[in-house]
Parts: structure tokens; sequence; C-alpha cells
């Protein structure tokens, strides 16, 4: 079982810049999707990638899906050599992503996030527009339907006169 | 549709032949649950997730010990 509010108080605590997207970020937009794991994209500068080693380092983190035993080392060489990595730590699953398709890097999301105020702490989350955006990008068939969905909450949202039988926003 | 789903295409975010699936998968979801979680903040939202997370491995565990007791 994926620990999410012990995985974001880490987070916050450490100060680790990062953007939530995914399944988290579409709860917190309203879906009513379950989703096992956190996605996160994260700041690709040193000081941050120091902070996401030293947070993560003391809860296990390994490749999840791994053979057991492979030589990973959780160290700051190894996160400024890779790029996306679907990590399995004692918190639970997290996706630590530093491209996301369809979205880019962090700084190119960054000003399409909103603020989410999540257990005592504020962070950012992709919008719903650009969650829709990389969705759709990704394309995977068991993306359609949590895409569907998003669609359906992002018509509930928009303005404009209720009519008899549309939701309340 | 053309190419292969599992693989990213940055093409497919203006994709018209998308939009026709994604409206056919419209009419499933269930509009009620999300209106209720509109009602919500986006911490209750989230905190819904965690009590369905404790949910299912209460479940899990339920199984695994009646396997296990036969």
């Amino acid at each position: 079982m994926t620990d999410f509010k012990a995985l974001f108080t880490c987070f916050a605590d450490s100060g680790i810049d990062v953007i939530v997207i995914g399944g988290v970020a579409a709860r917190a937009h309203g879906s009513a999707r379950f989703t096992e794991d956190l996605d996160v994209v994260y700041l690709r500068t040193p000081e941050n990638i120091r902070r996401m080693v030293r947070a993560l380092d003391s809860h296990s983190p390994y490749l999840r899906g791994a053979p057991p035993g492979l030589p990973f080392r959780w160290d700051e060489r190894t996160i400024t050599r890779g790029l996306n990595f679907t990590l399995i730590t004692d918190l639970g699953a997290i996706d630590l992503i530093g491209e996301v398709t369809g979205g880019g890097h962090y700084e190119d999301l960054i000003e399409h996030t909103v603020s989410a105020e999540l257990f005592g702490h504020s962070y950012r989350c992709l919008d719903l527009d650009w969650l829709i955006r990389v969705k759709r990008a990704a394309g995977r068939p068991k993306d359609l339907e949590a895409l569907a969905e998003l669609e359906v909450i992002r018509d509930a949202k928009m303005p404009h006169p209720p009519t008899a039988g549309e939701f309340a926003k | 549709m053309t190419g292969d789903l599992d693989r990213p295409n940055i093409d497919q975010v203006d994709s018209p032949e998308l939009d026709l699936v994604v409206e056919a998968y419209k009419s499933g979801v269930d509009k009620t649950l999300i209106l209720e979680n509109l009602r919500l903040t986006p911490q209750q939202r989230v905190e819904k997730l965690i009590a369905l997370h404790q949910f299912d491995d209460e479940l899990r565990n339920a199984i695994a010990g009646r396997s296990r007791g036969g």
C-alpha cells in the first residue's frame, strides 16, 4: 500500500520541488479513479536531486518490478545520469519523472500548475488542461477511460449557467 | 487511430481520432461520483483515495488469511 500522506510529507519536509501528475493529481481535481502510485515530475537541479536522494535514502528505493539483487545505487549520480525512475520504497510506489511525454520538464510544466493544500503543506499539481494533454500524449489504452473522466470533470467545471440535470460546481 | 497505442505519441494531443474514442468512453463515466468529489476540497479527495487504499489492504489481508486458514 502506498502511504501518500507520508510521501507528500517527506517531499515537503525535505524541500523537494516536484509537480504532482498522474492519478493522484487527477484525484485532486475530482477523479473517482483508484491509483496505486504517486507520479511526480521533479526539478533536475543538483540541489533538488541531492534533497531527493537524501529524503528517500532511508526508505529503501529500488526499481519497481526489477528482480532483486540488481546493482541499483540510489545516489545523485544515478539520478543525474538517468531521467525517469519507477520505484518501490517502503512508503510505497513512486514514479520520479524528469521528463513527461507531451509536457516536458519541470520548468516547462510549472506555469501549468495549480496549488493544492494537502496535509498542511502546499503542493504544485498539474492543472486539468495539462493533465489531459499529457494523458493524450501518452495515449495508452489504459489511459482512455481516465482521459474521458478528466474531460468530463473539465466540462463540469466550465463556467456556464447550470441547466437541469447538469453538475453543480 | 494509427500507430501503436503503447508508444507515446505527441501527435495524439490534437488527434480527432482520439477525440472519437474518448467521446465514446465518456458515456461510461459515472458523473455522480465526480459531482460528489467536486464538492470536496482537494485534500478530502486525496483522503478518499487513502481510505480506499486502506480498505484494499484490509481486503487483501482478509483474503490471504482466509486462504491460509482454509
